[in-house]
């Protein structure tokens, strides 16, 4: 026993010896204008202590021993900071880096925000920069994101799609610009994000449900695009970008510019997109047992337009900053002219063959409208923000009068449209988003938050299929972050949301027999009763994230909550794209969904791997139903779906890992799969629609730091393989496996002071015909691009 | 520490319940379990046979205003046929096409007048494979605004199953007056 004794006091001696001798250095980290910088390096040696500061400026690095220390703060676009310092108590400093003149580009392309972002969060989450999406340029900014894994897209034609978050998107997934929440058309597979793909340079992908700080729809996930942060002080310049690519030979140019003073600054920005026909590796495709043939390999009628302008002006000072963007962006494009309205058409080819540049019948034009104000204010012990926006959004789909059910033969020129404007949806959207953090003690963040938005929603045209709808939603939040230990973080939060929508009644414009006694009468049927609709919901999250040197482990458990749609509720009539009939459910309860989300790492300077795997259970998932129906009075007979709710399970996740093996070579891999079955109703035992199915990522990359006068030369090939989809539902198509080649090098040019730098991208190397799973041509049998040459130039220019 | 678990512990309870979680708890093990003893779903979508001997119409037939004639095909599901619609409309303006092999020769465009337009769905008897119609249809000769106008016109033929798998099929005819 007293041996025992003994050995404690000996072991226990040198611990109590140095844990009298160990102290804290902790401090915030901030620029001229007492804006806190987040994530900057601080390095503090001998011994090598590191940490990246929190989004406040601020970092802690405790169990220091005593003795002298050399600290470095390094933050991209300032001056290094250098300090000694002899440690013998508990130090906090105040430390303000000097900014250094750079082109903002520069600025924005590196920093720590990725990596600290991903480990504080106790959910999955992907940061991307602008330099990546310019090495990975797709067709839309979704497109250029489906190289992350879990991240996929629903496209329509060559530059348009929506993003899907682990199998889930149109409504389930939010997409923020600057804060406000996107609001287009999100329900529609018919058409694309109206954004800007130039304009981002800092998106965030946040993989599983998020309905706790993004309301009702962030259920599936949540796509951050973020824009330029604030230029440093006395600064002007601006960049160019020139964009080609040879498959559907398109021509892009998008020019920014900034220009600050002391206090005020602005920055703009213009991008104009034209593009032809896209082409794939296929003569002919296969519309429903009709083949029609393709001239060249063209997609006739997708080529398109795109027109986009950004504005915004900013005041910084002592902690305060407001800015207010204003953008519009405006999409003409044209839909595959054999697949559009109640059955596959016969075209003129002659007409449509004619050009491949130009958008005939049947087009779509949308318009995106946003002025958004954001101002933070920032003190020692709290921060607040708030987020205010306008939105307007504009879209028409055009297509020639084809009289269809009862309509009459030919279209009377007694209504308020035209006879080509075949659907029309108007949307206003006002929004408010206020957040105030207090650091309640050193450990503890508490933020507390509300979004409040109203639309206006008028729709129109010959066509229906929703009917004018508004919509009141709001919802608060209070989140708690506690440090529990130096490399723990405990995560709870608690939501409300109401919300309320209100449909208006609606009438077709032409009469229809109706079967009365003793004969057929004719009248004028209503589609769509008015209806009011009111939901409310507790949600909450709870989750741990633990980081070390080489290790990290999350989980979390949350509730959310998405409130039917007035397309959910109220639908009534024939989806043109998909020669269906779409019958809304006004009795539709809110989605409920409960999420497991984990995740490990492993992380050295030369080897990473990591898995992030999601269990998830709805409890009434809205579903739009196939029946064995088919309407009579307005198509030619189409074929039936009906709104349902079923209980589904769903689980999946990602693995990515990528290796060092020299200084210049890098190997990586990333996989996802998704599993989703639906346990109850008329579909128990099928999959959910649009379920990506399984992909593994190969990428070989090769780079240096310079190359004679090349500066970051790459070089890197990505090979994807894709598991063929066979877990499907009515009306899907299974989908064969596929393997495709993707090429991609570029380096930067030094060009008189400044850095021009050249990406280059050859998609499907092999011009292999496959198909997407989840494109929404695959229902016509439409293969997925053949080989594309992608370039993109970007010349930088700024005056100092 | 012992505290915040306590608030912790409070805080779930508070915003799902305890009857939620534990339903959550027990139905993802369902779920796992029914997840590894998948059931066989229905992939197949049925068929519409127009190649028997009496299928009628099929592709460039003639149909006659004023007269009745017998929708005859073989239906057919490899587990249980839903329904059926039958659509006939103009095609004086050429946009619409056969999804059969064989081409016919259309009249030349038109601008339509007093077009026919038949919408119908018909019901199969429940738990049926195979299904041979044989089902009556009436083409008046005209209506209140006066007789029909002959030409070209699309018959197309859409059919269901119980799962909701469906088959279109469109044909190219004529309706005319019989002279």
């Amino acid at each position: 026993m007293r041996v025992f004794w003994l050995l404690f006091v000996v072991l226990a001696l040198p611990v109590s010896a140095i844990s009298q001798q160990i102290f804290t250095l902790s401090g915030i980290v901030g620029d001229n204008d007492k804006q806190p910088l987040p994530a900057a390096s601080v390095l503090v040696s001998p011994g090598n202590y590191g940490t990246v500061t929190d989004k406040n400026g601020k970092f802690i690095i405790g169990k220091l021993q005593p003795g002298d220390y050399t600290i470095q703060v390094i933050y991209l676009g300032y001056k290094k900071y250098s300090c000694q310092l002899n440690l013998k108590n508990n130090v906090t400093l105040e430390i303000t880096l000097e900014p250094e003149l750079l082109t903002l580009n520069e600025i924005t392309i590196t920093d720590n925000y990725a990596d600290q972002r991903k480990r504080e969060e106790s959910v999955s989450v992907e940061v991307v920069n602008n330099e990546y999406l310019k090495q990975n340029l797709g067709g839309s900014l979704m497109k250029s994101l489906d190289r992350l894994p879990g991240v996929s897209t629903i496209d329509i034609g060559s530059g348009q799609s929506k993003p899907v978050i682990r199998g889930l998107g149109f409504n389930r997934v939010v997409v923020t610009e600057n804060g406000i929440k996107h609001e287009g058309q999100q329900w529609g597979a018919d058409h694309g994000l109206e954004v800007d793909q130039f304009a981002s340079d800092r998106i965030v992908v946040i993989k599983g449900p998020s309905s706790l700080m993004y309301g009702s729809d962030g259920i599936g996930g949540v796509i951050e695009l973020k824009q330029l942060e604030i230029p440093v002080k006395n600064s002007f310049g601006g960049s160019v970008d020139l964009i080609g690519k040879t498959n559907n030979n398109f021509a892009g140019f998008s020019a920014m510019f900034y220009n600050r003073w002391e206090k005020l600054y602005f920055t703009g920005r213009v991008t104009l997109l034209d593009f032809a026909d896209y082409r794939v590796p296929t003569d002919s495709v296969e519309i429903y047992s009709y083949e029609a043939p393709l001239y060249e390999n063209r997609m006739r009628n997708t080529a398109g337009d795109e027109i986009d302008l950004h504005f915004t002006a900013g005041y910084v000072n002592n902690g305060f900053s407001t800015k207010l963007f204003l953008s519009n962006v405006y999409n003409k494009s044209g839909f595959f002219a054999n697949a559009h309205g109640l059955e596959p058409r016969r075209v003129d080819t002659n007409f449509h063959d004619k050009s491949d540049r130009d958008v005939q019948y049947p087009y779509q034009t949308v318009n995106h409208f946003k002025a958004i104000n954001k101002t933070e204010w920032r003190t020692e012990q709290m921060q607040f923000l708030a987020d205010v926006g306008f939105q307007w959004n504009f879209r028409q789909e055009l297509s020639q009068y084809v009289s269809h059910g009862y309509m009459p033969a030919v279209f009377p020129d007694s209504l308020p449209y035209p006879s080509d404007l075949e659907l029309e949806f108007d949307k206003y959207i006002l929004s408010a988003n206020l957040k105030t953090e207090l650091q309640a003690s050193e450990k503890a963040l508490i933020s507390l938050g509300s979004q409040t938005e109203y639309q206006n929603n008028k729709t129109g045209g010959r066509g229906f299929i929703i009917p004018s709808f508004t919509q009141f939603t709001s919802g608060g939040f209070v989140h708690v972050k506690y440090n529990s230990s130096e490399n723990s973080i405990l995560q709870a939060g608690l939501r409300h949301d109401f919300g309320m929508i209100e449909t208006e009644a609606y009438s077709d414009w032409f009469p229809s027999p109706v079967e009365t006694e003793p004969d057929t009468g004719w009248a004028y049927l209503q589609r769509a009763p008015a209806l009011t609709r009111r939901f409310s919901s507790f949600t909450g999250s709870v989750g741990y994230s633990f980081n070390s040197e080489h290790f990290s482990a999350k989980a979390n458990l949350g509730k959310s909550f998405r409130m039917p749609i007035a397309k959910e509720l109220a639908a009534n009539g024939v989806n043109y794209h998909h020669f269906s009939y779409e019958v809304g459910n006004p009795d539709l309860s809110p989605e409920i969904a409960f999420q497991f989300d984990g995740g490990l790492e492993i992380y050295s300077p030369r080897f990473a791997a990591g898995v992030t795997p999601f269990v998830n259970y709805f409890a009434n998932y809205i579903y739009l139903n196939p029946t064995s129906e088919h309407d009579r009075l307005y198509g030619n007979g189409n074929q039936v779906f009906y709104y349902t709710q079923s209980r589904v399970f769903r689980w999946g996740g990602e693995i990515h890992s990528h290796c060092e093996f020299t200084e210049n070579w890098q190997l990586g891999l990333i996989t996802d799969y998704v599993y989703s079955v639906q346990l109850s109703g008329e579909k128990k035992g099928f999959t959910l629609p649009f379920s990506p199915p399984a992909t593994v990522l190969f990428n070989l990359k090769y780079a240096r730091k310079k190359v004679g006068v090349l500066t970051n030369p790459h070089f890197s090939v990505d090979y994807r393989i894709t598991a063929k989809q066979n877990n499907i539902v009515p009306p899907e198509e299974k989908t064969p496996g596929s393997a495709i080649f993707n090429l991609a090098f570029g380096a930067g040019i030094p060009l008189k002071s400044q850095v021009v730098s050249v990406a280059v991208q050859v998609q499907n190397l092999f011009n292999t015909k496959y198909f997407n799973h989840t494109s929404y041509y695959r229902l016509i049998n439409v293969p997925e691009p053949g080989r594309n040459l992608v370039v993109n130039v970007n010349i930088p220019f700024s005056v100092k | 520490m012992e505290n915040m678990k306590t608030i912790k512990k409070g805080l779930f309870i508070s915003v799902f319940g305890k009857k939620a979680w534990m339903t959550v708890f027990l139905v993802f093990l369902f779920a796992v379990f029914n997840a590894c003893n998948n059931q066989e779903t229905d992939d197949e979508k049925p068929e519409i046979d127009l190649t028997i001997a009496d299928a009628f119409p099929v592709n460039c037939d003639t149909l006659y205003f004023g007269e009745d004639f017998s929708f005859q095909a073989l239906l057919k599901d490899n587990v249980e046929l839903g329904s059926y619609s039958i659509d006939i409309h103009n095609n004086f303006d050429h946009h619409s096409h056969s999804s059969e092999v064989t081409e016919c020769e259309l009249w030349p465009k038109k601008v339509p007048v007093n077009p026919f337009v038949f919408i119908n769905d018909y019901d199969i008897p429940q738990g049926s494979r195979e299904y041979k119609t044989s089902q009556k249809i009436t083409i008046p000769a005209g209506n209140g605004n006066g007789a029909f106008d002959e030409g070209d016109y699309h018959f197309y033929i859409s059919l269901t199953d119980k799962e909701g798998w469906s088959i279109q099929k469109g044909l190219s005819i004529k309706i005319l007056k019989r002279r």
